[in-house]
């Protein structure tokens, strides 16, 4: 076999696989999208659901879920860049900081499950918040900590040096340059960190199952203490335990559609900030 | 006036510096010369501890300026780098806006107030040889200059806090031949207000702009004179060896 | 040996070579005067105009090696020396030739051998002689230890030179119709002295080169 026809093959091989996953990709989109589309309205966004899930909108779910985000962020943010400042800037690169690197990441591949067991035996029970929006958003909070840590780290890793070293020679204290040079110089890739971390905390379904999530209410939440509706949740009880789960399956799919469309706007907004910066 | 004592300066286990003693009048300009590795900019960042965030080195020996000791306890870091400025190999300016770039060490050290400041920048940036050419764009992106631009934006930034003194780390090697010719001049200019201390690898430049050349080797201040003298007839067998290229 | 080096060596080379095409034309001249040569006087003239060119060649190869390679210290010193140098020598070649011509001129050809003895003139030639080839051979070895003793001998034939007037005056007064020669003859060993005067500066140059001191107008050696 010539080297030509070898090289060939090969090209096409990797070629068939690359269109393949692709393929499936898009199929799974289309097909959600295909059968969504078909039951999104404008009562489908802000209305409650009705007769059993089957008619109605998924409003408290949007509601529930953008709480959520919320309140997982407000709470994991300033954390995780806080920490993500203390490893890049003062700890140096001395044993602290490898430990506490080997430990984000092991934390980012914890199952989502365990966040979940966790936050109910914390938050719910010990720290006796119920199943409310706090615990919830404690709970997603944890769970995305270690994407924030890593993401904001290397965004601030991807300061040039020469800006702290310039900032320094100039008599600037190492907090007037991490918060005037260092922090701005990140700033674009940080956010691109948060928005990616939205586009986590409103998928994920398993933290909140024991933390905050509700079956269905009548009510939007009134506060923090009170539990919520969210749309992966609600997108698991559409699928396996309505009255009628033919009659909600529509309903679902355009749930999920919601649900794709979110993350899919959070992550192109991340990606313009990437390339903005 | 610059006075170091016997200083030794070690990277972990690696000594970088073997008790290094030298005086720098003031108002003059000092060339450090010397192959890559020879440790002239590590003795050049001791002026300004900047080898301070390296971590674990350790140095030894004393280090005046105006006759105290930069290394005592007793020194506030900040108040040091204010004193002895610094202008880097690569041009180094923040990503701000050419009027924030030279505010900069104005604001951090809290230099007077709005109108102060701008008359501070103007000034700065006259002195660098640069008002011309950004006067009308102060508010412009600082990346928007050419290299050499960015330079003297650099050496604005750094005389807009009034140093006593102006350390210079290869400060034109990343610049074309005209824009190195202008650092140069500005050198030659800035040399009646500053003392001047200038690490470079180029020794025609050293000879052009520099009163004084310390040559290193090694770790070790191999002479340290005149630059005409050195440059017409060096002490040492070393020195004439490379100063003349023919090392090894 | 560098690139660089190599050029320098070329440089040094050219110089010996014009060095020592001086040192010839002034043995001959030697020869010439003392034996009424005329053959020998018109190939010393012809043989000048090559001095000349070496001499351009030499300061345009210095002008070049200075604008290309910048040289420092050592270097710098052997090339600016050698640019002097070479303007020495021409001078020299310049009196050889002189010399040269005043035999060629036969309006004095049979002077007194007991009055070219009684000048030391042989002994003026062979003092000079001496001290430009010892002072090649120092430029050559770079070695500056005899550049003192090189100079001392200027000394003698500055002494030659001005006993040479008093000489000369009671010869003329003794014979009148020689005076013509007596003026060229006086011409002759000014020449000598200068040349003399020529090869100092080039031991100073050489000193300048090897050791950068700057031995000139410090009242000349003692």
């Amino acid at each position: 076999m010539n080297k030509k026809v070898s090289q060939n093959i090969a090209f096409f091989i990797f070629k068939f696989f690359g269109v393949l996953v692709i393929g499936i990709l898009f199929s799974i989109i289309g097909f959600i999208g295909y059968n969504g589309i078909q039951v999104i309205s404008w009562e489908f966004l802000t209305e409650f659901p009705k007769e059993g899930m089957t008619s109605g909108g998924i409003f408290p779910a949007i509601v529930g879920t953008f709480y959520l985000v919320v309140g997982s962020l407000i709470f994991a943010f300033p954390l995780g860049v806080m920490s993500a400042i203390y490893t890049t800037e003062y700890a140096g690169k001395g044993w602290i900081v490898r430990i506490i690197r080997i430990m984000t990441n092991n934390l980012a591949s914890i199952p989502s499950i365990v966040f979940g067991l966790f936050g109910m035996a914390l938050f719910v029970n010990k720290l006796n918040f119920g199943d409310s929006i706090l615990a919830g958003s404690l709970t997603l909070g944890l769970l995305v900590l270690p994407l924030i840590i890593r993401t904001s780290e290397e965004a601030l890793l991807a300061v040039p040096q020469s800006y702290r070293e310039g900032s320094l020679a100039l008599g600037a204290t190492k907090l007037q340059t991490i918060r005037r040079i260092v922090l701005p110089a990140a700033f674009g890739n940080i956010i691109t960190g948060l928005i990616l971390s939205i586009g986590r905390v409103s998928g994920e379904t398993a933290p909140i199952l024991f933390t905050v999530a509700a079956y269905f209410l009548p009510k939007l939440p009134s506060g923090i203490f009170d539990q919520a509706m969210a749309l992966p949740y609600h997108l698991y009880v559409l699928a396996t335990s309505g009255t009628d789960l033919e009659a909600s399956r529509p309903m679902a799919y355009g749930t999920a559609l919601v649900l794709i469309l979110i993350v899919l706007i959070m992550n192109l907004i991340a990606s313009f900030f990437r390339k903005k910066l | 006036m610059i006075e170091a004592k016997n200083i030794d300066f070690y990277y972990g286990n690696f000594q970088a510096l073997k008790n290094i003693s030298m005086k720098i009048e003031p108002k003059t300009v000092t060339a450090f010369i010397g192959p890559s590795g020879c440790g002239k900019s590590t003795f050049l960042r001791i002026f300004n501890r900047m080898n301070d965030l390296i971590k674990d080195t350790q140095m030894e020996g004393e280090c005046l300026i105006n006759g105290q000791n930069i290394y005592d306890k007793s020194i506030n870091i900040d108040n040091l780098r204010k004193d002895v400025g610094m202008v880097f190999q690569k041009p180094n300016p923040f990503p701000k806006s050419i009027f924030e770039n030279v505010a900069y060490g104005l604001r951090v050290n809290n230099m007077g107030d709005k109108s102060f400041i701008g008359q501070r920048v103007e000034e700065s940036l006259k002195d660098a040889a640069l008002w011309d050419e950004v006067k009308d764009k102060l508010n412009k992106s600082a990346y928007e200059l050419s290299g050499g631009q960015q330079q003297r934006l650099c050496i604005a930034r750094a005389l807009a806090v009034k140093p006593s003194i102006i350390l210079m780390d290869e400060p034109a090697s990343a610049l074309d031949p005209i824009s190195t010719s202008k650092i140069e001049e500005l050198i030659h200019n800035l040399k009646n207000q500053y003392t001047i201390v200038i690490v470079t690898h180029n020794m025609q430049q050293a000879a052009r702009v520099s009163d004084n050349t310390g040559f290193f080797m090694l770790g070790e201040l191999i002479e340290y004179s005149n630059t005409k003298k050195m440059f017409l007839n060096p002490e040492k067998e070393t020195t004439q060896n490379y100063i003349t290229g023919r090392f090894g | 040996m560098n690139h660089k080096e190599e050029e320098l060596k070329l440089l040094k080379d050219e110089i010996i070579q014009m060095w020592k095409l001086v040192i010839s034309q002034l043995e001959k001249a030697k020869i010439a005067f003392l034996t009424n040569d005329v053959e020998l006087a018109l190939e010393i003239a012809q043989t000048e105009k090559r001095v000349n060119s070496m001499e351009l060649k030499v300061e345009r190869n210095c002008e070049n090696y200075i604008a290309l390679y910048n040289p420092v210290a050592i270097d710098l010193r052997l090339v600016l020396s050698i640019m002097k140098i070479s303007i020495s020598l021409e001078r020299i070649g310049d009196y050889a030739e002189g010399i040269a011509h005043h035999i060629i001129d036969r309006d004095c050809n049979n002077i007194d051998n007991e009055l070219i003895e009684e000048l030391e003139i042989e002994k003026m030639f062979g003092v000079l002689l001496n001290m430009i080839t010892n002072a090649l051979v120092i430029f050559d070895l770079e070695e500056t230890k005899s550049s003192r003793k090189i100079l001392k001998k200027d000394k003698e034939v500055n002494r030659i030179y001005k006993m040479a007037f008093e000489r000369l005056e009671s010869y003329v007064l003794k014979n009148p119709k020689d005076a013509l020669c007596g003026l060229k003859l006086i011409l002759l060993i000014r020449k000598l002295e200068r040349f003399g005067d020529h090869s100092g500066n080039i031991v100073e140059e050489i000193v300048f080169f090897l050791d950068a001191k700057v031995l000139k107008h410090k009242g000349k050696l003692e």
